[in-house]
């Protein structure tokens, strides 16, 4: 019983033992993927969520966008971007971008680098569970990629009315997306509970 | 949660702690009742304008429609395609790929179950992008402040297509696609 998942899809028993290091188990039945396994997921986790941190430092404290026209200059930073919602009297979609694009992915990666360090010590620790459990819950409401991707074209819409400058913290930002992408899909959801059971049972 | 699997009598997981169903509780009611929600807020998402443009003191309102309309106008047609996929066609295909996902499992339908699931499966992983216009407005609304010359204010209508966004997203999360294969299962044994 220990090898089989039930299909999240369509509830299909599947025996995943098979599977090695690099490959990846979908569902026989509805084709929903299953899992994917690494040898050295939590090696491979520590070291994208703490480089994504790293990034995500430098993406706050420098010069996000900048635009001119006539002479006139307007300079924002990462944490600026949702604020100024705020002051326009929508407190609620300015939080609800924060949280989107900054808090829950911050969260998520911190969470990542404490759950391997844990894992990495090789004993059972009362945090681990509560750990995995906001990991993946956080991982469904973090919205970088679409940041990026916004970014760009508010980008175009505005470069035809006045001048646009990319500052060094929206290259932050990028470096920050992509390790957070690499770190949450190396984080096999079903070989990190199988781990921590592991260690719960020695 | 954890893709533990335990006795179907175990009301408490025994790997994570979190509470056990067979399925997800009353899914279709919760996922209905979203769907209604969202639909509702959809109407004045498109009717009132997302963002005002102010420039040199005559304001001006854009729609999510509009702004699409407006950026074809500027020469960018493949941003306007962008963000009229993720603004226009995917929250209503979403709500329409939702509402036969809950029609098909009320109405026992065995027919294309592999097509359903992957059905299911894109409007879940599609959802988060219809955020890209409120993100975009957000960001206009930051950056355009150049006093008198050029300004930018947010309108109503990105308080409420954030809300249909989100509410669409918690939808496809409180349906429970496993529904579609019980039907199958039930006529199997049946049979």
């Amino acid at each position: 019983m220990g090898n089989e998942i039930a299909c999240q899809s369509c509830d299909l028993l599947v025996n995943v033992a098979a599977t090695k290091h690099g490959e990846s188990a979908s569902c026989p039945r509805c084709g929903c993927f299953l899992t994917r396994c690494y040898d050295d997921t939590t090696r491979r986790v520590l070291a994208y969520s703490s480089a994504g941190l790293m990034f995500l430092v430098f993406a706050s404290s420098y010069s996000f966008l900048s635009l001119s026209k006539s002479g006139v200059e307007s300079n924002i930073t990462l944490l600026q971007t949702p604020a100024a919602l705020w002051s326009y009297g929508m407190p609620e979609v300015g939080a609800l971008v924060a949280a989107f694009i900054i808090v829950i992915p911050a969260t998520v990666l911190a969470m990542m680098a404490a759950l391997c360090i844990l894992i990495n010590q090789g004993r059972y620790h009362s945090w681990l569970v509560p750990l995995a459990k906001g990991i993946f819950l956080g991982q469904q409401w973090s919205m970088v990629e679409v940041f990026i991707i916004a970014v760009i074209v508010a980008m175009v819409k505005i470069a035809a009315m006045a001048t646009v400058v990319i500052g060094i913290s929206f290259w932050a930002y990028a470096a920050f997306t992509v390790c957070f992408t690499l770190a949450v899909s190396s984080l096999d959801r079903y070989q990190c509970w199988e781990r921590i059971e592991a260690l719960r049972a020695q | 949660m954890c893709l533990k699997m335990a006795p179907a009598d175990v009301h408490q997981c025994p790997r994570c702690g979190s509470a056990m169903h067979l399925r997800k509780s009353d899914s279709i009611q919760r996922t209905l009742a979203l769907l209604i929600t969202a639909c509702l807020l959809y109407i004045p998402a498109n009717l009132y304008p997302v963002m005002y443009t102010d420039s040199l003191g005559s304001a001006e309102g854009t729609t999510i429609m509009g702004g699409v309309v407006l950026l074809i106008n500027l020469g960018s047609a493949p941003v306007a395609l962008v963000i009229f996929i993720f603004s226009v066609m995917v929250p209503s295909a979403k709500l329409m790929a939702m509402f036969y996902l809950v029609w098909s499992v009320q109405q026992q339908s065995s027919l294309d179950l592999r097509k359903r699931s992957t059905l299911y499966r894109i409007t879940e992983f599609v959802g988060k992008w219809s955020m890209v216009d409120i993100f975009v407005v957000t960001i206009l609304v930051a950056l355009v402040q150049l006093g008198g010359i050029l300004m930018i204010k947010p309108g109503i209508a990105a308080l409420l297509f954030a809300g249909v966004v989100i509410i669409t997203m918690i939808a496809a999360e409180n349906f429970d696609s496993r529904l579609i294969w019980d039907n199958m299962e039930e006529k199997n044994s049946a049979n």
